[in-house]
């Protein structure tokens, strides 16, 4: 709320009115996570302080490196740019909820989805630190090509989706080819 | 037995990812605890400025506030920060914990606030007040050295801190006889390792020791511990530093920050935990900065291409202060000559103090600047003397039979160069063939439209794994469970895979029986930490080394509790095999390590201690990897951009323990010397206000830029170590902006002159070049 907003409404924005909590609650992973939250309160820090995600990793904090992304309602969303109280109600999916993400029914024996050992085998990942953001949201780009009847998008547009995420460890070529190698 | 996939060179999948993968890693952050502190650094906005006052009266009463610390409020003998790289002559100016009086660099930490959390320290940091008066800046070296310049530390007379010179031969001579002399001025941007985790770090009292910890994303925890005691004056055996997982390293976590001292001082002062976590904007300018230097060079050549002698001076802009290892980027002028003969030298290298932030190792530390000057200088020669590019480099390369080879020159700190092994031109002919180097006349004649193809080539020869002694420390738990606790990092290097694969296939073991574990001074040996390529070597032979004392002492258990000679107890992939001779016989038992255990205990021979060993592997010289680079870019005259097509690296890094991640460093290093000569630079005003901070004004490279890679490896083992292995961390980002340098040049064409340096060649950029170049044909732009 701005100053000149909250004269309007006859207040006067104080330290106090900002850092006052509301109650919010959302489902994490799975879980309902309630809890009171100033205002200001950014969602990266609800996911990892009050619903103790560790899959959510703030590289940035300005939204251009993806590594916290993660799904609100089912679409990608930096959470370093989203307001925790933005996310009341909402259903919010982190690299624990992959499985669900890609579609698939269960994990393979090693605890790792399709995309997660597809990443391991082409040696996707070094320092491990845009991983999470960047498996969520390559989940939810292969799921809605699948969704619109193409499931193998092509290289232009993997690239598209990749450059929204920043990695400074692998060179991406690596990245692409686990991609690649996971289109139906 | 171990698997075929496990054995040394196999492309073994990392043990690593399982957790990275599923979010599970333990960073720095996913450490903070509920009541812990947060602190937050007030840092300076101007480059150079004498502290008039600092008011806290608007936050001291706030309940919010848990602390503040300035320079006033630090001990008096608190020490200053560490430089590891100096000579005699170098002068001291080490930068202190906080600013005392003068700020040097915008970024500078001048005070501290601790608060409940990061929301409300940043809150109070903004209201402290600050007043400065400013001072003249010095934002560059060619300012720094001037008569008159403003200087950083008047007591110190000069802001040139720091000199090395070399000589080989007679250079003099051979410039008078010289048939050309080809000469240029690099200019090399300053840049960031960046790694996508930010420093961050936190000091805690361990409960019931009274002990303080200090965990720490760095790459360099048993170094850490050392300087914080030496700091703070806190005795070693109180201290214990911890490493997490980290998020990347590239030489920015190699270094001791002021905010590690800060944090355990205001833990001893407010009784409270507390941490920090860097956040990207202050990033920018609070860790240290790479490359940043201006190298004139000079190549004599005979008329045959052969370059006769090769004259180099450097002035390396350091920054404000050192930095932990300041000096190493210029003193690399010193490997100038890399792969090629040129049998006379002449170098002087200079740091000069600057007020902008201080300067250490980024990933290569000096070759990359080395390399691009002298591939550049190679193909300005070859194209004044009408010889084909890789024709002059194969001229003039050190032939295999040359080695060892002695170069005539010292490595500051590291005493005098001398390549170990290396095969250089079987290097050039691979990658000439990878790239399709005689078929690309004919490709680049295909490049329709405003589109132009250029090729480069280069090469870089670099000191890897040097490292004196390492250790390592092997163990077979209570439980059974064999740890080598190594003093390499893991800072997303696959080290803890690299390190298991090499010490079970030299044990005989299934990798998944040891388990690697690092960062934990209370745990590790005492060893210098992951820097300069020399995790896996240095490491590797320090695993091994510890493999065969812990087989001896198993062996002399055995031997003990079966009451035999050790000389009849074998060690046989995990087992130790007792041979007993009888009238009727011999008959071999097998035992286990974990029956050894328990049956060892239970006759009280104590075994948790004897099956303890450390060893330390005690490098006998440097070795030497080297790679040839080749580039194809596309240049597109219209919109200026450039893109890197293909790229092809023949590496020798002498025997490759597990390509899958050699190559994985490769691919890394050059995308980040893609970026550090195409997208990446720190801008500063000529004020010295930062402009660099956020990946909006500092671009690194993304998917798009990727180029297709061709990567092979010859290995000439390196007679230094066992395992004859050289290290692998760097040699893509050192090759990298040489090649692509190279490539564009190529692009534009010889008639058109490229500036000297690492540009960064941004469509901008290539587009003032094309600008300037029609202009000077007298035709519209």
């Amino acid at each position: 709320m701005t100053d000149a907003l909250g004269m309007m409404a006859g207040l006067r924005v104080t330290d106090a009115l900002l850092d006052a909590p509301l109650d919010i609650s959302m489902t994490v992973d799975g879980a309902t996570v309630a809890a009171g939250v100033r205002p200001r309160y950014l969602l990266s820090d609800f996911l990892r302080e009050q619903a103790g995600v560790g899959g959510v990793h703030v590289a940035c904090g300005h939204g251009v490196c993806g590594a916290c992304t993660v799904a609100v309602d089912g679409t990608p969303v930096r959470a370093c740019l989203m307001l925790a109280v933005q996310a009341d109600g909402a259903v919010v999916q982190t690299v624990a909820s992959l499985s669900e993400l890609e579609g698939d029914t269960a994990p393979g024996k090693d605890g790792l989805t399709r995309l997660q050992a597809a990443f391991r085998q082409h040696h996707a990942l070094q320092c491990g630190y845009c991983t999470p953001g960047l498996l969520v949201s390559t989940a939810l780009f292969l799921s809605e090509h699948k969704a619109q009847g193409r499931p193998c998008p092509g290289r232009a547009e993997i690239l598209d989706h990749l450059n929204g995420h920043l990695c400074r460890c692998t060179g991406y070529a690596n990245i692409i080819a686990a991609i690649e190698s996971v289109l139906a | 037995m171990s698997q075929a996939t496990e054995k040394f060179g196999q492309r073994m999948r990392r043990r690593e990812d399982p957790s990275l993968l599923t979010g599970k890693g333990v960073y720095l952050a996913d450490l903070i605890r509920p009541g812990m502190a947060a602190m937050r650094v007030i840092r300076s906005p101007l480059a150079h400025a004498r502290i008039k006052r600092i008011d806290v009266s608007a936050i001291v009463h706030d309940p919010n506030c848990l602390g503040f610390m300035s320079a006033a409020d630090l001990p008096t003998a608190l020490g200053v920060l560490p430089a590891m790289d100096l000579v005699e002559t170098s002068l001291p100016v080490q930068q202190r914990v906080l600013a005392q009086d003068t700020v040097r660099f915008a970024g500078e930490p001048v005070a501290v606030v601790l608060a409940r959390d990061e929301y409300f320290a940043e809150d109070l940091a903004e209201r402290v007040i600050v007043e400065y008066e400013p001072l003249p800046s010095v934002m560059n070296v060619r300012a720094g050295i001037e008569a008159h310049a403003p200087l950083l530390y008047p007591e110190q007379g000069s802001n040139i801190v720091h000199e090395t010179t070399q000589r080989v031969g007679d250079p003099d001579g051979a410039f008078a006889a010289a048939a050309v002399i080809i000469e240029e001025t690099f200019a090399f941007r300053r840049l960031m390792g960046s790694p996508m985790e930010t420093r961050g770090a936190m000091a805690t009292l361990e409960p019931d020791s009274a002990r303080y910890v200090v965990h720490s994303s760095t790459q360099i925890p048993q170094v850490l511990r050392t300087e914080l005691s030496r700091i703070t004056g806190v005795p070693l055996e109180h201290l214990r530093v911890v490493a997490p997982r980290i998020g990347g390293g590239f030489g920015c976590k190699e270094a001791v920050y002021p905010e590690e001292v800060l944090l355990l001082l205001a833990l001893q002062r407010f009784k409270i935990p507390v941490y920090w976590i860097e956040d990207r904007a202050e990033s920018f300018s609070a860790t240290v900065h790479g490359r940043e230097e201006s190298m004139h060079v000079r190549a004599a050549l005979d008329a045959e291409g052969i370059v006769t002698a090769l004259e180099a001076d450097c002035l390396a802009d350091i920054g404000a202060a050192y930095a932990l290892f300041t000096n190493t980027p210029s003193a690399a002028v010193a490997m100038l000559r890399g792969p090629y003969r040129i049998p006379h030298f002449r170098s002087r290298a200079r740091s000069v103090v600057t007020n902008k932030t201080p300067l250490n190792v980024y990933r290569g530390a000096g070759y990359p600047q080395a390399t691009l000057a002298m591939e550049r200088l190679m193909d300005r020669a070859a194209a004044e003397l009408g010889i084909d590019r890789a024709e002059i480099r194969r001229r003039n390369l050190l032939q295999p039979e040359a080695f060892p080879v002695e170069r005539g020159v010292a490595y500051p700190g590291c005493g005098p160069v001398v390549y170990d092994s290396g095969n250089f031109p079987a290097l050039l002919d691979s990658t000439l063939e990878a790239i399709g180097y005689q078929g690309f006349p004919v490709r680049r004649a295909q490049a329709t439209g405003e589109v132009s193809l250029g090729l480069g080539l280069s090469f870089v020869v670099e000191m890897t794994s040097g490292g004196g002694v390492e250790p390592a420390r092997l163990r077979l738990t209570p439980n059974g469970r064999l740890q080598l606790l190594s003093g390499i990092t893991a800072i997303g290097q696959g080290s803890e895979t690299t390190l298991a694969q090499i010490l079970s296939d030299h044990l005989g073991l299934p990798a998944d029986m040891v388990e690697v574990l690092a960062g934990d001074t209370d745990d590790s040996p005492n060893a210098p930490g992951t820097f300069a390529s020399r995790g896996a070597t240095m490491g590797g032979n320090a695993a091994c080394n510890a493999g065969d004392a812990f087989i001896l002492q198993a062996r002399k258990l055995t031997a003990e509790l079966k009451g035999v000679n050790v000389d009849d107890i074998a060690w046989k992939n995990g087992l130790l095999a007792a041979r007993s001779s009888t009238a009727e016989g011999s008959s071999v038992q097998e035992l286990t390590l974990m029956s050894l255990m328990l049956e060892a205990e239970a006759r009280g021979l104590n075994p948790a201690q004897r099956l303890d060993v450390t060893a330390r592997f005690d490098d006998s010289g440097t070795g030497f990897a080297s790679a040839c680079h080749a580039a194809v870019v596309s240049l597109d005259r219209g919109t200026g951009a450039i893109r890197v097509l293909d790229y092809a690296v023949t590496h020798d890094c002498g025997r490759v323990a597990n390509p899958l991640l050699v190559d994985g460093q490769i691919m890394g290093g050059v995308v980040q010397g893609l970026g550090g000569c195409l997208f990446e630079a720190l801008e500063y005003t000529d004020l010295g206000v930062p402009l660099s901070k956020s990946y909006m004004d500092y671009i690194l490279p993304t998917a798009a830029t990727a180029p297709r890679f061709i990567l092979r490896h010859i290995e000439t083992p390196s007679p230094l170590n066992p395992l004859g292995m050289k290290g692998a961390g760097e040699a893509g980002c050192s090759g990298a902006a040489g090649a692509i340098v190279n490539a564009i040049a190529d692009a534009l064409g010889n008639e058109i002159p490229l500036p000297g340096g690492s540009g960064p060649f941004t469509p901008a950029l290539i587009h003032e070049i094309l600008c300037n170049a029609s202009l000077k044909d007298a035709s519209p732009c």
